[in-house]
């Protein structure tokens, strides 16, 4: 006989998201919908109206891990909508920036997922945050990489965070042969760290894949041969970098792209009968409540040939480099593999690039309000950005951003795994689900801060 | 560099109203001329996982952390008030997105001074978005600068300069500068 137990909010990765599963008598997923809270915020309309310039910049500020995929996106989108080829020059610096932009984020998500992992050969679980070796050296060596990252995307975006340098058209300015002489000798410098790097994570992944048991809030559950695995094809548009509409040979094509309302997705209201209170962070939802995924799911679905696809790091892999590990763990294997490309991706691009070399488009055509697309691999996957631009001004625009995709994929993959595992299946996706807002929220007793006011 | 002996870093979400007064200081910041030693960064959202994580364990040493954000203590919109990590309750700086890392300021604080400006909202919209700050908030913004300013330093030459260009207290800079 079912039972639902509801597991919300998730935790360790970037949103707000809850899972609500079915479970049989041994408590094993035989349905798991994985939704969003985020709430929807309309960005596409907004953008309605405003310049082809401006509408990138609104688009970084969508999600605060992703700001550069969402720069990419929105602004090859607004190239490919206006007919704008952009000098190759330019194309090299953001290809460095896709770089390092992904070496930063697959390093951020190791200390996001260490947690439910095994140091290898010992029932230690990994605490990233320990003083002790050998987790210790780990821990420097990830802030390392994300160091490096986030240098060199602040050499060739202008900014670390929100990068100011790319443009409709191309880049503000090119990068003096000092400064790529400094990301060469940061990549250098990066690749050794990065190879010990991915060996090791890739061993921890393995182990926790060849448990029979591990635990979870005191409780011992099984590892299933099949943890994570799911049926759904993949999406993928470059090994590294991306597509768009003004491709000779287009990899995305948005004809076989269709979206339903969570409402057809997701399950009706129902009741939760099942709790555990000594599941992480406070326990899943007391029994006696109710859920209705259709109607609290803040998202679209999106389908691709009519199905959920899986986009990210494995999919690039299945996709362009014959990668066939399924799974949860193999999720996380192919994520360890792309940090050699991007390491190597840096390094070739730096040596292609002529900091001589024009960056800006000699004509930025203003747009007839053709549809144009661009498909930019972020760390997560496929971020399409699809637009209309006339006369210089956005007309339509719509954002598909990889989590939306990964959110009925991941779903099926909950299937046959015991439900406590649940989020560590949610976390191979590395969810980025669109942000919501940032406050600093000060304590009720406000004496401390009336005494310290400033104006 | 990713990093400077001082950190100016303005948090928040311009797409959310009073939310973006971070960004805002941020520009207005970099429009100076201010010393080598500090860097001035538009941490968005980023802050907490882009940056402060990053600060403990840099190869280049950050002295001093000048955060500058909105803060609800229940005061006049666009009062402005200075904190410091201990001020804090849990939470406040360990991420915004439920990621349940170690508090990334919490373990700064030890290593780093560090300073937050904060800035009473007006009305912040999240979820829905809405361009610009509220008047009160926007009039804050040069008197953050000058109190970032103040923490940069006043042997820095560039406080001073701006001081006089700021001109009486609490004003609002004449177009085009400081």
């Amino acid at each position: 006989m079912s039972k639902v137990v509801e597991i919300s909010p998730t935790t360790r990765h970037e949103g707000h998201t809850k899972l609500v599963l079915k479970i049989n008598d041994e408590g094993i997923v035989e349905r798991g919908d994985w939704l969003s809270l985020t709430p929807v915020r309309g960005i596409e309309k907004l953008a309605v109206g405003k310049s082809m310039h401006q509408v990138p910049k609104i688009a970084s500020r969508v999600c605060g891990i992703c700001p550069i995929a969402h720069t990419l996106a929105a602004t090859e989108a607004m190239e490919a909508s206006v007919g704008c080829y952009v000098p190759e020059d330019a194309m090299l610096l953001r290809y460095i920036l896709q770089c390092a932009n992904r070496l930063h984020s697959h390093a951020l998500h190791n200390i996001l997922s260490l947690p439910d992992m095994y140091l290898p050969g010992t029932d230690t679980k990994i605490n990233p945050f320990t003083p002790e070796e050998p987790v210790r050296s780990v821990a420097l060596r990830i802030q390392k990489l994300r160091e490096v990252g986030q240098t060199v995307g602040e050499i060739v975006g202008g900014e670390a965070i929100h990068p100011s340098n790319p443009r409709v058209g191309g880049m503000y300015k090119n990068i003096t042969p000092r400064a790529r002489e400094k990301i060469y000798d940061l990549a250098k410098e990066a690749l050794p760290l990065a190879r010990d790097h991915m060996e090791f994570m890739i061993s921890v992944f393995k182990n926790f894949q060849n448990r029979d048991t591990v635990e979870v809030g005191g409780m011992e559950v099984p590892v299933p041969d099949t943890f994570g695995f799911h049926n759904q094809g993949y999406m993928a548009t470059a090994p590294v970098y991306g597509s768009s509409s003004l491709d000779d040979d287009p990899t995305w094509f948005p004809e076989r792209w269709t979206e339903v309302r969570p409402w057809d997705w997701y399950m009706g209201e129902t009741e939760i009968d099942y709790d555990e209170p000594n599941y992480p962070i406070g326990g899943t939802t007391p029994a006696g409540n109710k859920a209705w995924p259709q109607m609290e799911a803040c998202m679209g679905v999106p389908l691709y040939d009519g199905q959920p696809v899986e986009v990210g790091p494995r999919a690039r892999m299945v996709q362009y480099r014959n990668f066939d590990l399924k799974g949860a763990m193999g999720l996380q294997i192919a994520r360890q593999m792309e940090y050699m490309d991007c390491i190597y991706g840096m390094m070739e691009a730096a040596d292609a690039l002529n900091t001589s070399g024009k960056v800006l488009a000699d004509e930025i055509p203003q747009g007839d309000g053709t549809l144009g697309w661009a498909a930019n691999e972020a760390p997560r996957g496929s971020d399409v950005h699809l637009v209309k631009v006339k006369d210089g001004r956005v007309r339509w625009y719509s954002l598909l951003v990889p989590t939306t995709w990964n959110f009925p994929t991941c779903s099926r993959a909950l299937e046959g795994a015991p439900w406590q595992l649940a989020e560590v299946i949610v976390r191979a996706y590395d969810p980025c689900v669109s942000c919501a807002t940032h406050m600093l929220v000060v304590n009720e007793d406000k004496r401390i801060v009336a005494q310290k006011l400033i104006e | 560099m990713l990093f400077r002996e001082i950190v100016v870093v303005g948090c928040g979400n311009p797409l959310f109203a009073d939310d973006g007064f971070g960004p805002a200081v941020v520009e207005e910041l970099q429009k100076l001329d201010l010393p080598e030693k500090v860097k001035v960064i538009d941490g968005g959202l980023g802050g907490p996982h882009y940056l402060f994580t990053l600060m403990a364990h840099s190869d280049e040493p950050v002295k001093k952390l000048i955060v500058v954000d909105i803060a609800d203590f229940g005061g006049k919109p666009g009062t402005l008030v200075r904190l410091t990590p201990e001020d804090l309750p849990p939470g406040s700086y360990r991420d915004v997105h439920s990621w349940n890392m170690v508090e990334p300021l919490q373990l700064l604080k030890d290593r780093v001074e560090i300073a937050i400006i904060g800035c009473q909202p007006k009305r912040v919209t999240e979820p829905n978005v809405e361009l610009g700050l509220s008047d009160e908030v926007e009039k804050a913004i040069p008197k953050a600068v000058r109190h970032v300013l103040k923490e940069i330093g006043v042997d820095d030459g560039a406080t001073i300069k701006v001081k006089a260009d700021l001109g009486e207290e609490g004003t609002t800079p004449a177009q085009g500068g400081p």
